[in-house]
């Protein structure tokens, strides 16, 4: 779903650049302007491709949902074909010697084309402009692409460091969103909490806040929230006692829209893009909402001399927060299938993938090889960061954000966009 | 003017020598007469008119046709644009423009604020901009090539570069605050959405566009239009009043025109320097885009922002206008 992603908010300079460069509305193709006679979206799509095949219910952990097969797998003896793989991803979110070694593994090249945001992502795939071999969309997009037959299923017999090393939760039953892992396996995984600088707050002090920490004048300018109105309005609604992160209650999100600017008009709280991974550590911000991934990754942006021991990170107890995660698809379009399934399998064997987290992304894969006692005992995660480290469990308990129908997201919108205006 | 008599002399040059060869062509009935196809002369306004149909007015049009469009849910929340108007709906458009005056007007603050910040901003812009191209056109003879490299080189390097790095200057524990500490501002938080600071980068951002046009139109004024002043009795300040300042005039109307228009659209300005507190237009603008089905409403706006700077641009044709009448 847009906006509910960590790297969304990762704008390097490059990436606005792009995005200050970008055209507001693409040019349509000759067919659409020769389609432009009959009144468009009289069908339901406009392109005439969606034929509304299947109606899949939007999935939630209450509602799991299996995303039904409407094709082939490729066949488990397909040739590797010789690349080169396209990966089409978040910006920074992949690390570059780890795509060297599949690269040299395999003999081929590795294009990492990347997108700004989901929207853009989702938008590029869905109408052709890029055609990956590997996807990562956010989950809250999957029914959708599925719907309209944009991603392939995937051959499990290709993939099996699927059942080797991941949490089993994910193949058996599988997750919520694609029981059975028909097209997705998971990338990295990550919770939402409080980030905070302990030099200035004490652990305790925060863990007696919680929330509210966002909401405290004592830190007056030096508050961050993410600049996503997925976050940081369910955050808001946690905030304000609900739990329902998902909700379609007009009043549970106008309390959350009038508690936002509360505490950006009285405690100058700011919405950020990078306030967990570079400004804490910077000392710009004493307290920012946060993903886990974030502040895992602060640790590499600390000023000289700066020791990990003043990055913090609490998180609600179990039940009482969001988890999310991103996952590896394979479009329907793809060019060398084969190729992207061994790529998949590459970074979800455990070196690669412990690699990618550890050293460069801060964003962890579920692996059953990764516990928090033993990242702690062996530095990779301060131990005052031991509650950014993400369990089996939590996946289980947590809450989830979910795919929203376009009336209950106008909603949010409308809130969010009154908060950007400056209202 | 001797400049303008210079370059149509050169075009009847050329002329004279298109004629000699077409001569030899020249139909034999007409006597005497010059001979150019039909389509001779109009084809020399054929590369700028394919320019603003392919490149201005297609556009426009989509942007048209989107806002008075839907969006498809089903599908991502891509635009269907109507492009046959007998379909156009202007729902959302009307609900986009509702949001200026109805109810809580959400969007009526940033538009405010647009226009303080574009008003101050072009008026600092001016006063500091004549005074530096005055300086340069006049008094530094010598370092004019110099002072005109100054002014550029900046251009050379990115202005989203430029920006981060007054986001540094501008931290609370940043040289600037250093410098400010005398006057006892020493720990103002620059960036936590202050008016002032949106301002002065617009005005940091787009100053070299007010400055060149006007160095241009005062290093052409000729110094003997000057010395006639004095020469009629006015002393310095009278004849900057009534020689160099009308006769800067329309480099004047230009620079305001060249720097007020983007800066009604801008929004990284104000992404990089200030906070939600000091939302632009553009801003708006820029939200919409990240927003699943905001395609319709993003161009809603844009339209909006059309007429908007429709008002100073009719002003400045007209003032041309009126100026090359006068001449």
């Amino acid at each position: 779903m847009i906006g509910r992603h960590p790297m969304e908010n990762r704008w390097s300079r490059r990436q606005f650049l792009g995005r200050a460069a970008g055209g507001a509305v693409a040019l349509p193709s000759l067919s659409a302007i020769l389609a432009a006679c009959s009144k468009p979206g009289d069908d339901t799509g406009g392109s005439g491709t969606g034929s509304a095949a299947t109606e899949i219910p939007i999935a939630t952990l209450e509602n799991p949902v299996e995303l039904p097969v409407t094709m082939d797998p490729i066949a488990a003896d397909t040739p590797i074909e010789s690349g080169p793989l396209v990966l089409y991803n978040w910006a920074d979110y992949i690390h570059k010697k780890v795509v060297a070694e599949f690269e040299e593994e395999y003999g081929v090249d590795v294009e990492i084309t990347t997108y700004n945001n989901m929207e853009e992502g989702i938008q590029k795939v869905a109408n052709g402009q890029v055609t990956p071999d590997v996807f990562v969309p956010t989950v809250g997009y999957l029914r959708r692409l599925v719907e309209r037959d944009l991603v392939m299923p995937l051959q499990h017999e290709l993939i099996p460091n699927m059942l080797a090393n991941v949490w089993p939760s994910y193949s058996d039953p599988g997750p919520y969103y694609d029981l059975g892992w028909n097209y997705t396996v998971p990338y990295t995984i990550y919770t939402w909490g409080i980030a905070y600088r302990r030099d200035r707050v004490s652990d305790e002090d925060a863990a007696a806040q919680g929330w509210d920490a966002l909401w405290n004048p004592e830190y007056a300018g030096e508050i961050s929230l993410y600049d996503s109105y997925g976050d940081t309005i369910a955050v808001t609604i946690m905030r304000n006692g609900s739990l329902d992160v998902n909700t379609s209650d007009p009043a549970l999100i106008d309390a959350a829209k009038v508690a936002i600017l509360e505490t950006i008009n009285e405690n100058e709280a700011r919405l950020t893009i990078n306030g967990v991974y570079a400004k804490l550590p910077a000392g710009d911000f004493t307290v920012a909402e946060a993903w886990s991934g974030d502040i895992v990754g602060a640790q590499w942006y600390l000023p000289k001399g700066t020791g990990t021991d003043v990055l913090g990170y609490w998180r609600p107890e179990p039940g009482q927060t969001m988890i999310g995660n991103d996952s590896l698809v394979v479009p329907a379009a793809a060019e060398r299938p084969r190729l992207a399934h061994e790529f998949i399998n590459f970074m979800l064997d455990e070196k690669h993938g412990t690699d990618n987290f550890v050293n460069w992304n801060g964003y962890q894969p579920p692996f059953t090889s990764i516990e928090p006692g033993a990242l702690i005992d062996q530095g990779v995660v301060p131990e005052n960061l031991s509650d950014a480290v993400v369990t089996e469990a939590m996946f289980v308990d947590d809450l989830t954000p979910v795919e929203l129908t376009p009336e209950v997201e106008a909603i949010w919108l409308d809130a969010w966009t009154e908060i950007k205006a400056g209202a | 003017m001797p400049e303008i008599a210079a370059p149509a002399a050169e075009a009847g040059g050329s002329r004279r020598r298109l004629r000699r060869r077409r001569e030899s062509v020249a139909q034999p009935g007409r006597d005497g007469g010059v001979w150019y196809p039909r389509w001779y002369w109009p084809s020399f306004v054929a590369p700028g008119s394919v320019w603003l149909a392919l490149l201005f007015l297609l556009p426009f049009y989509v942007v048209f046709s989107v806002a008075f469009g839907t969006v498809d849910f089903g599908n991502f929340g891509q635009p269907v644009p109507y492009y046959a108007p007998w379909w156009w709906s202007f729902e959302t458009f009307n609900e986009t423009l509702s949001k200026f005056y109805e109810g809580t007007a959400i969007y009526r603050p940033p538009l405010f604020r647009t226009f303080v910040y574009v008003f101050s901003a072009t008026a600092i812009c001016l006063v500091i901009g004549y005074t530096v191209a005055y300086y340069a056109a006049r008094a530094a003879t010598k370092y004019k090539g110099l002072i005109l490299i100054m002014l550029v080189s900046p251009l050379w390097i990115s202005y989203l570069m430029r920006i981060y790095a007054w986001q540094g200057l501008l931290e609370v524990d940043g040289p600037i605050n250093f410098l400010m500490q005398p006057l006892g501002l020493g720990d103002t938080n620059w960036l936590a959405g202050m008016h002032v600071t949106v301002i002065l980068g617009l005005v940091y951002g787009y100053i070299p566009f007010m400055i060149l046009p006007i160095y241009a139109s005062l290093d052409r004024i000729q110094e003997s239009l000057l010395e006639a002043g004095r020469d009629l009795g006015a002393n310095g300040r009278q004849t900057f009043w009534r020689v160099t300042l009308p006769l800067s005039r329309p480099a004047i109307l230009a620079g305001i025109v060249i720097v007020t228009l983007p800066m009604f659209g801008d929004y990284y300005t104000n992404d990089l320097l200030g906070t939600t507190k000091t939302s632009m237009f553009g801003n708006l603008i820029s939200e919409q885009r990240t927003q699943t089905g905001g395609s319709t409403r993003m161009a809603s706006l844009v339209l909006i922002l059309g007429v908007i700077v429709l008002v100073p641009m009719l002003y400045y044709l007209r003032e041309t206008k009126r100026a090359a009448e006068q001449a």
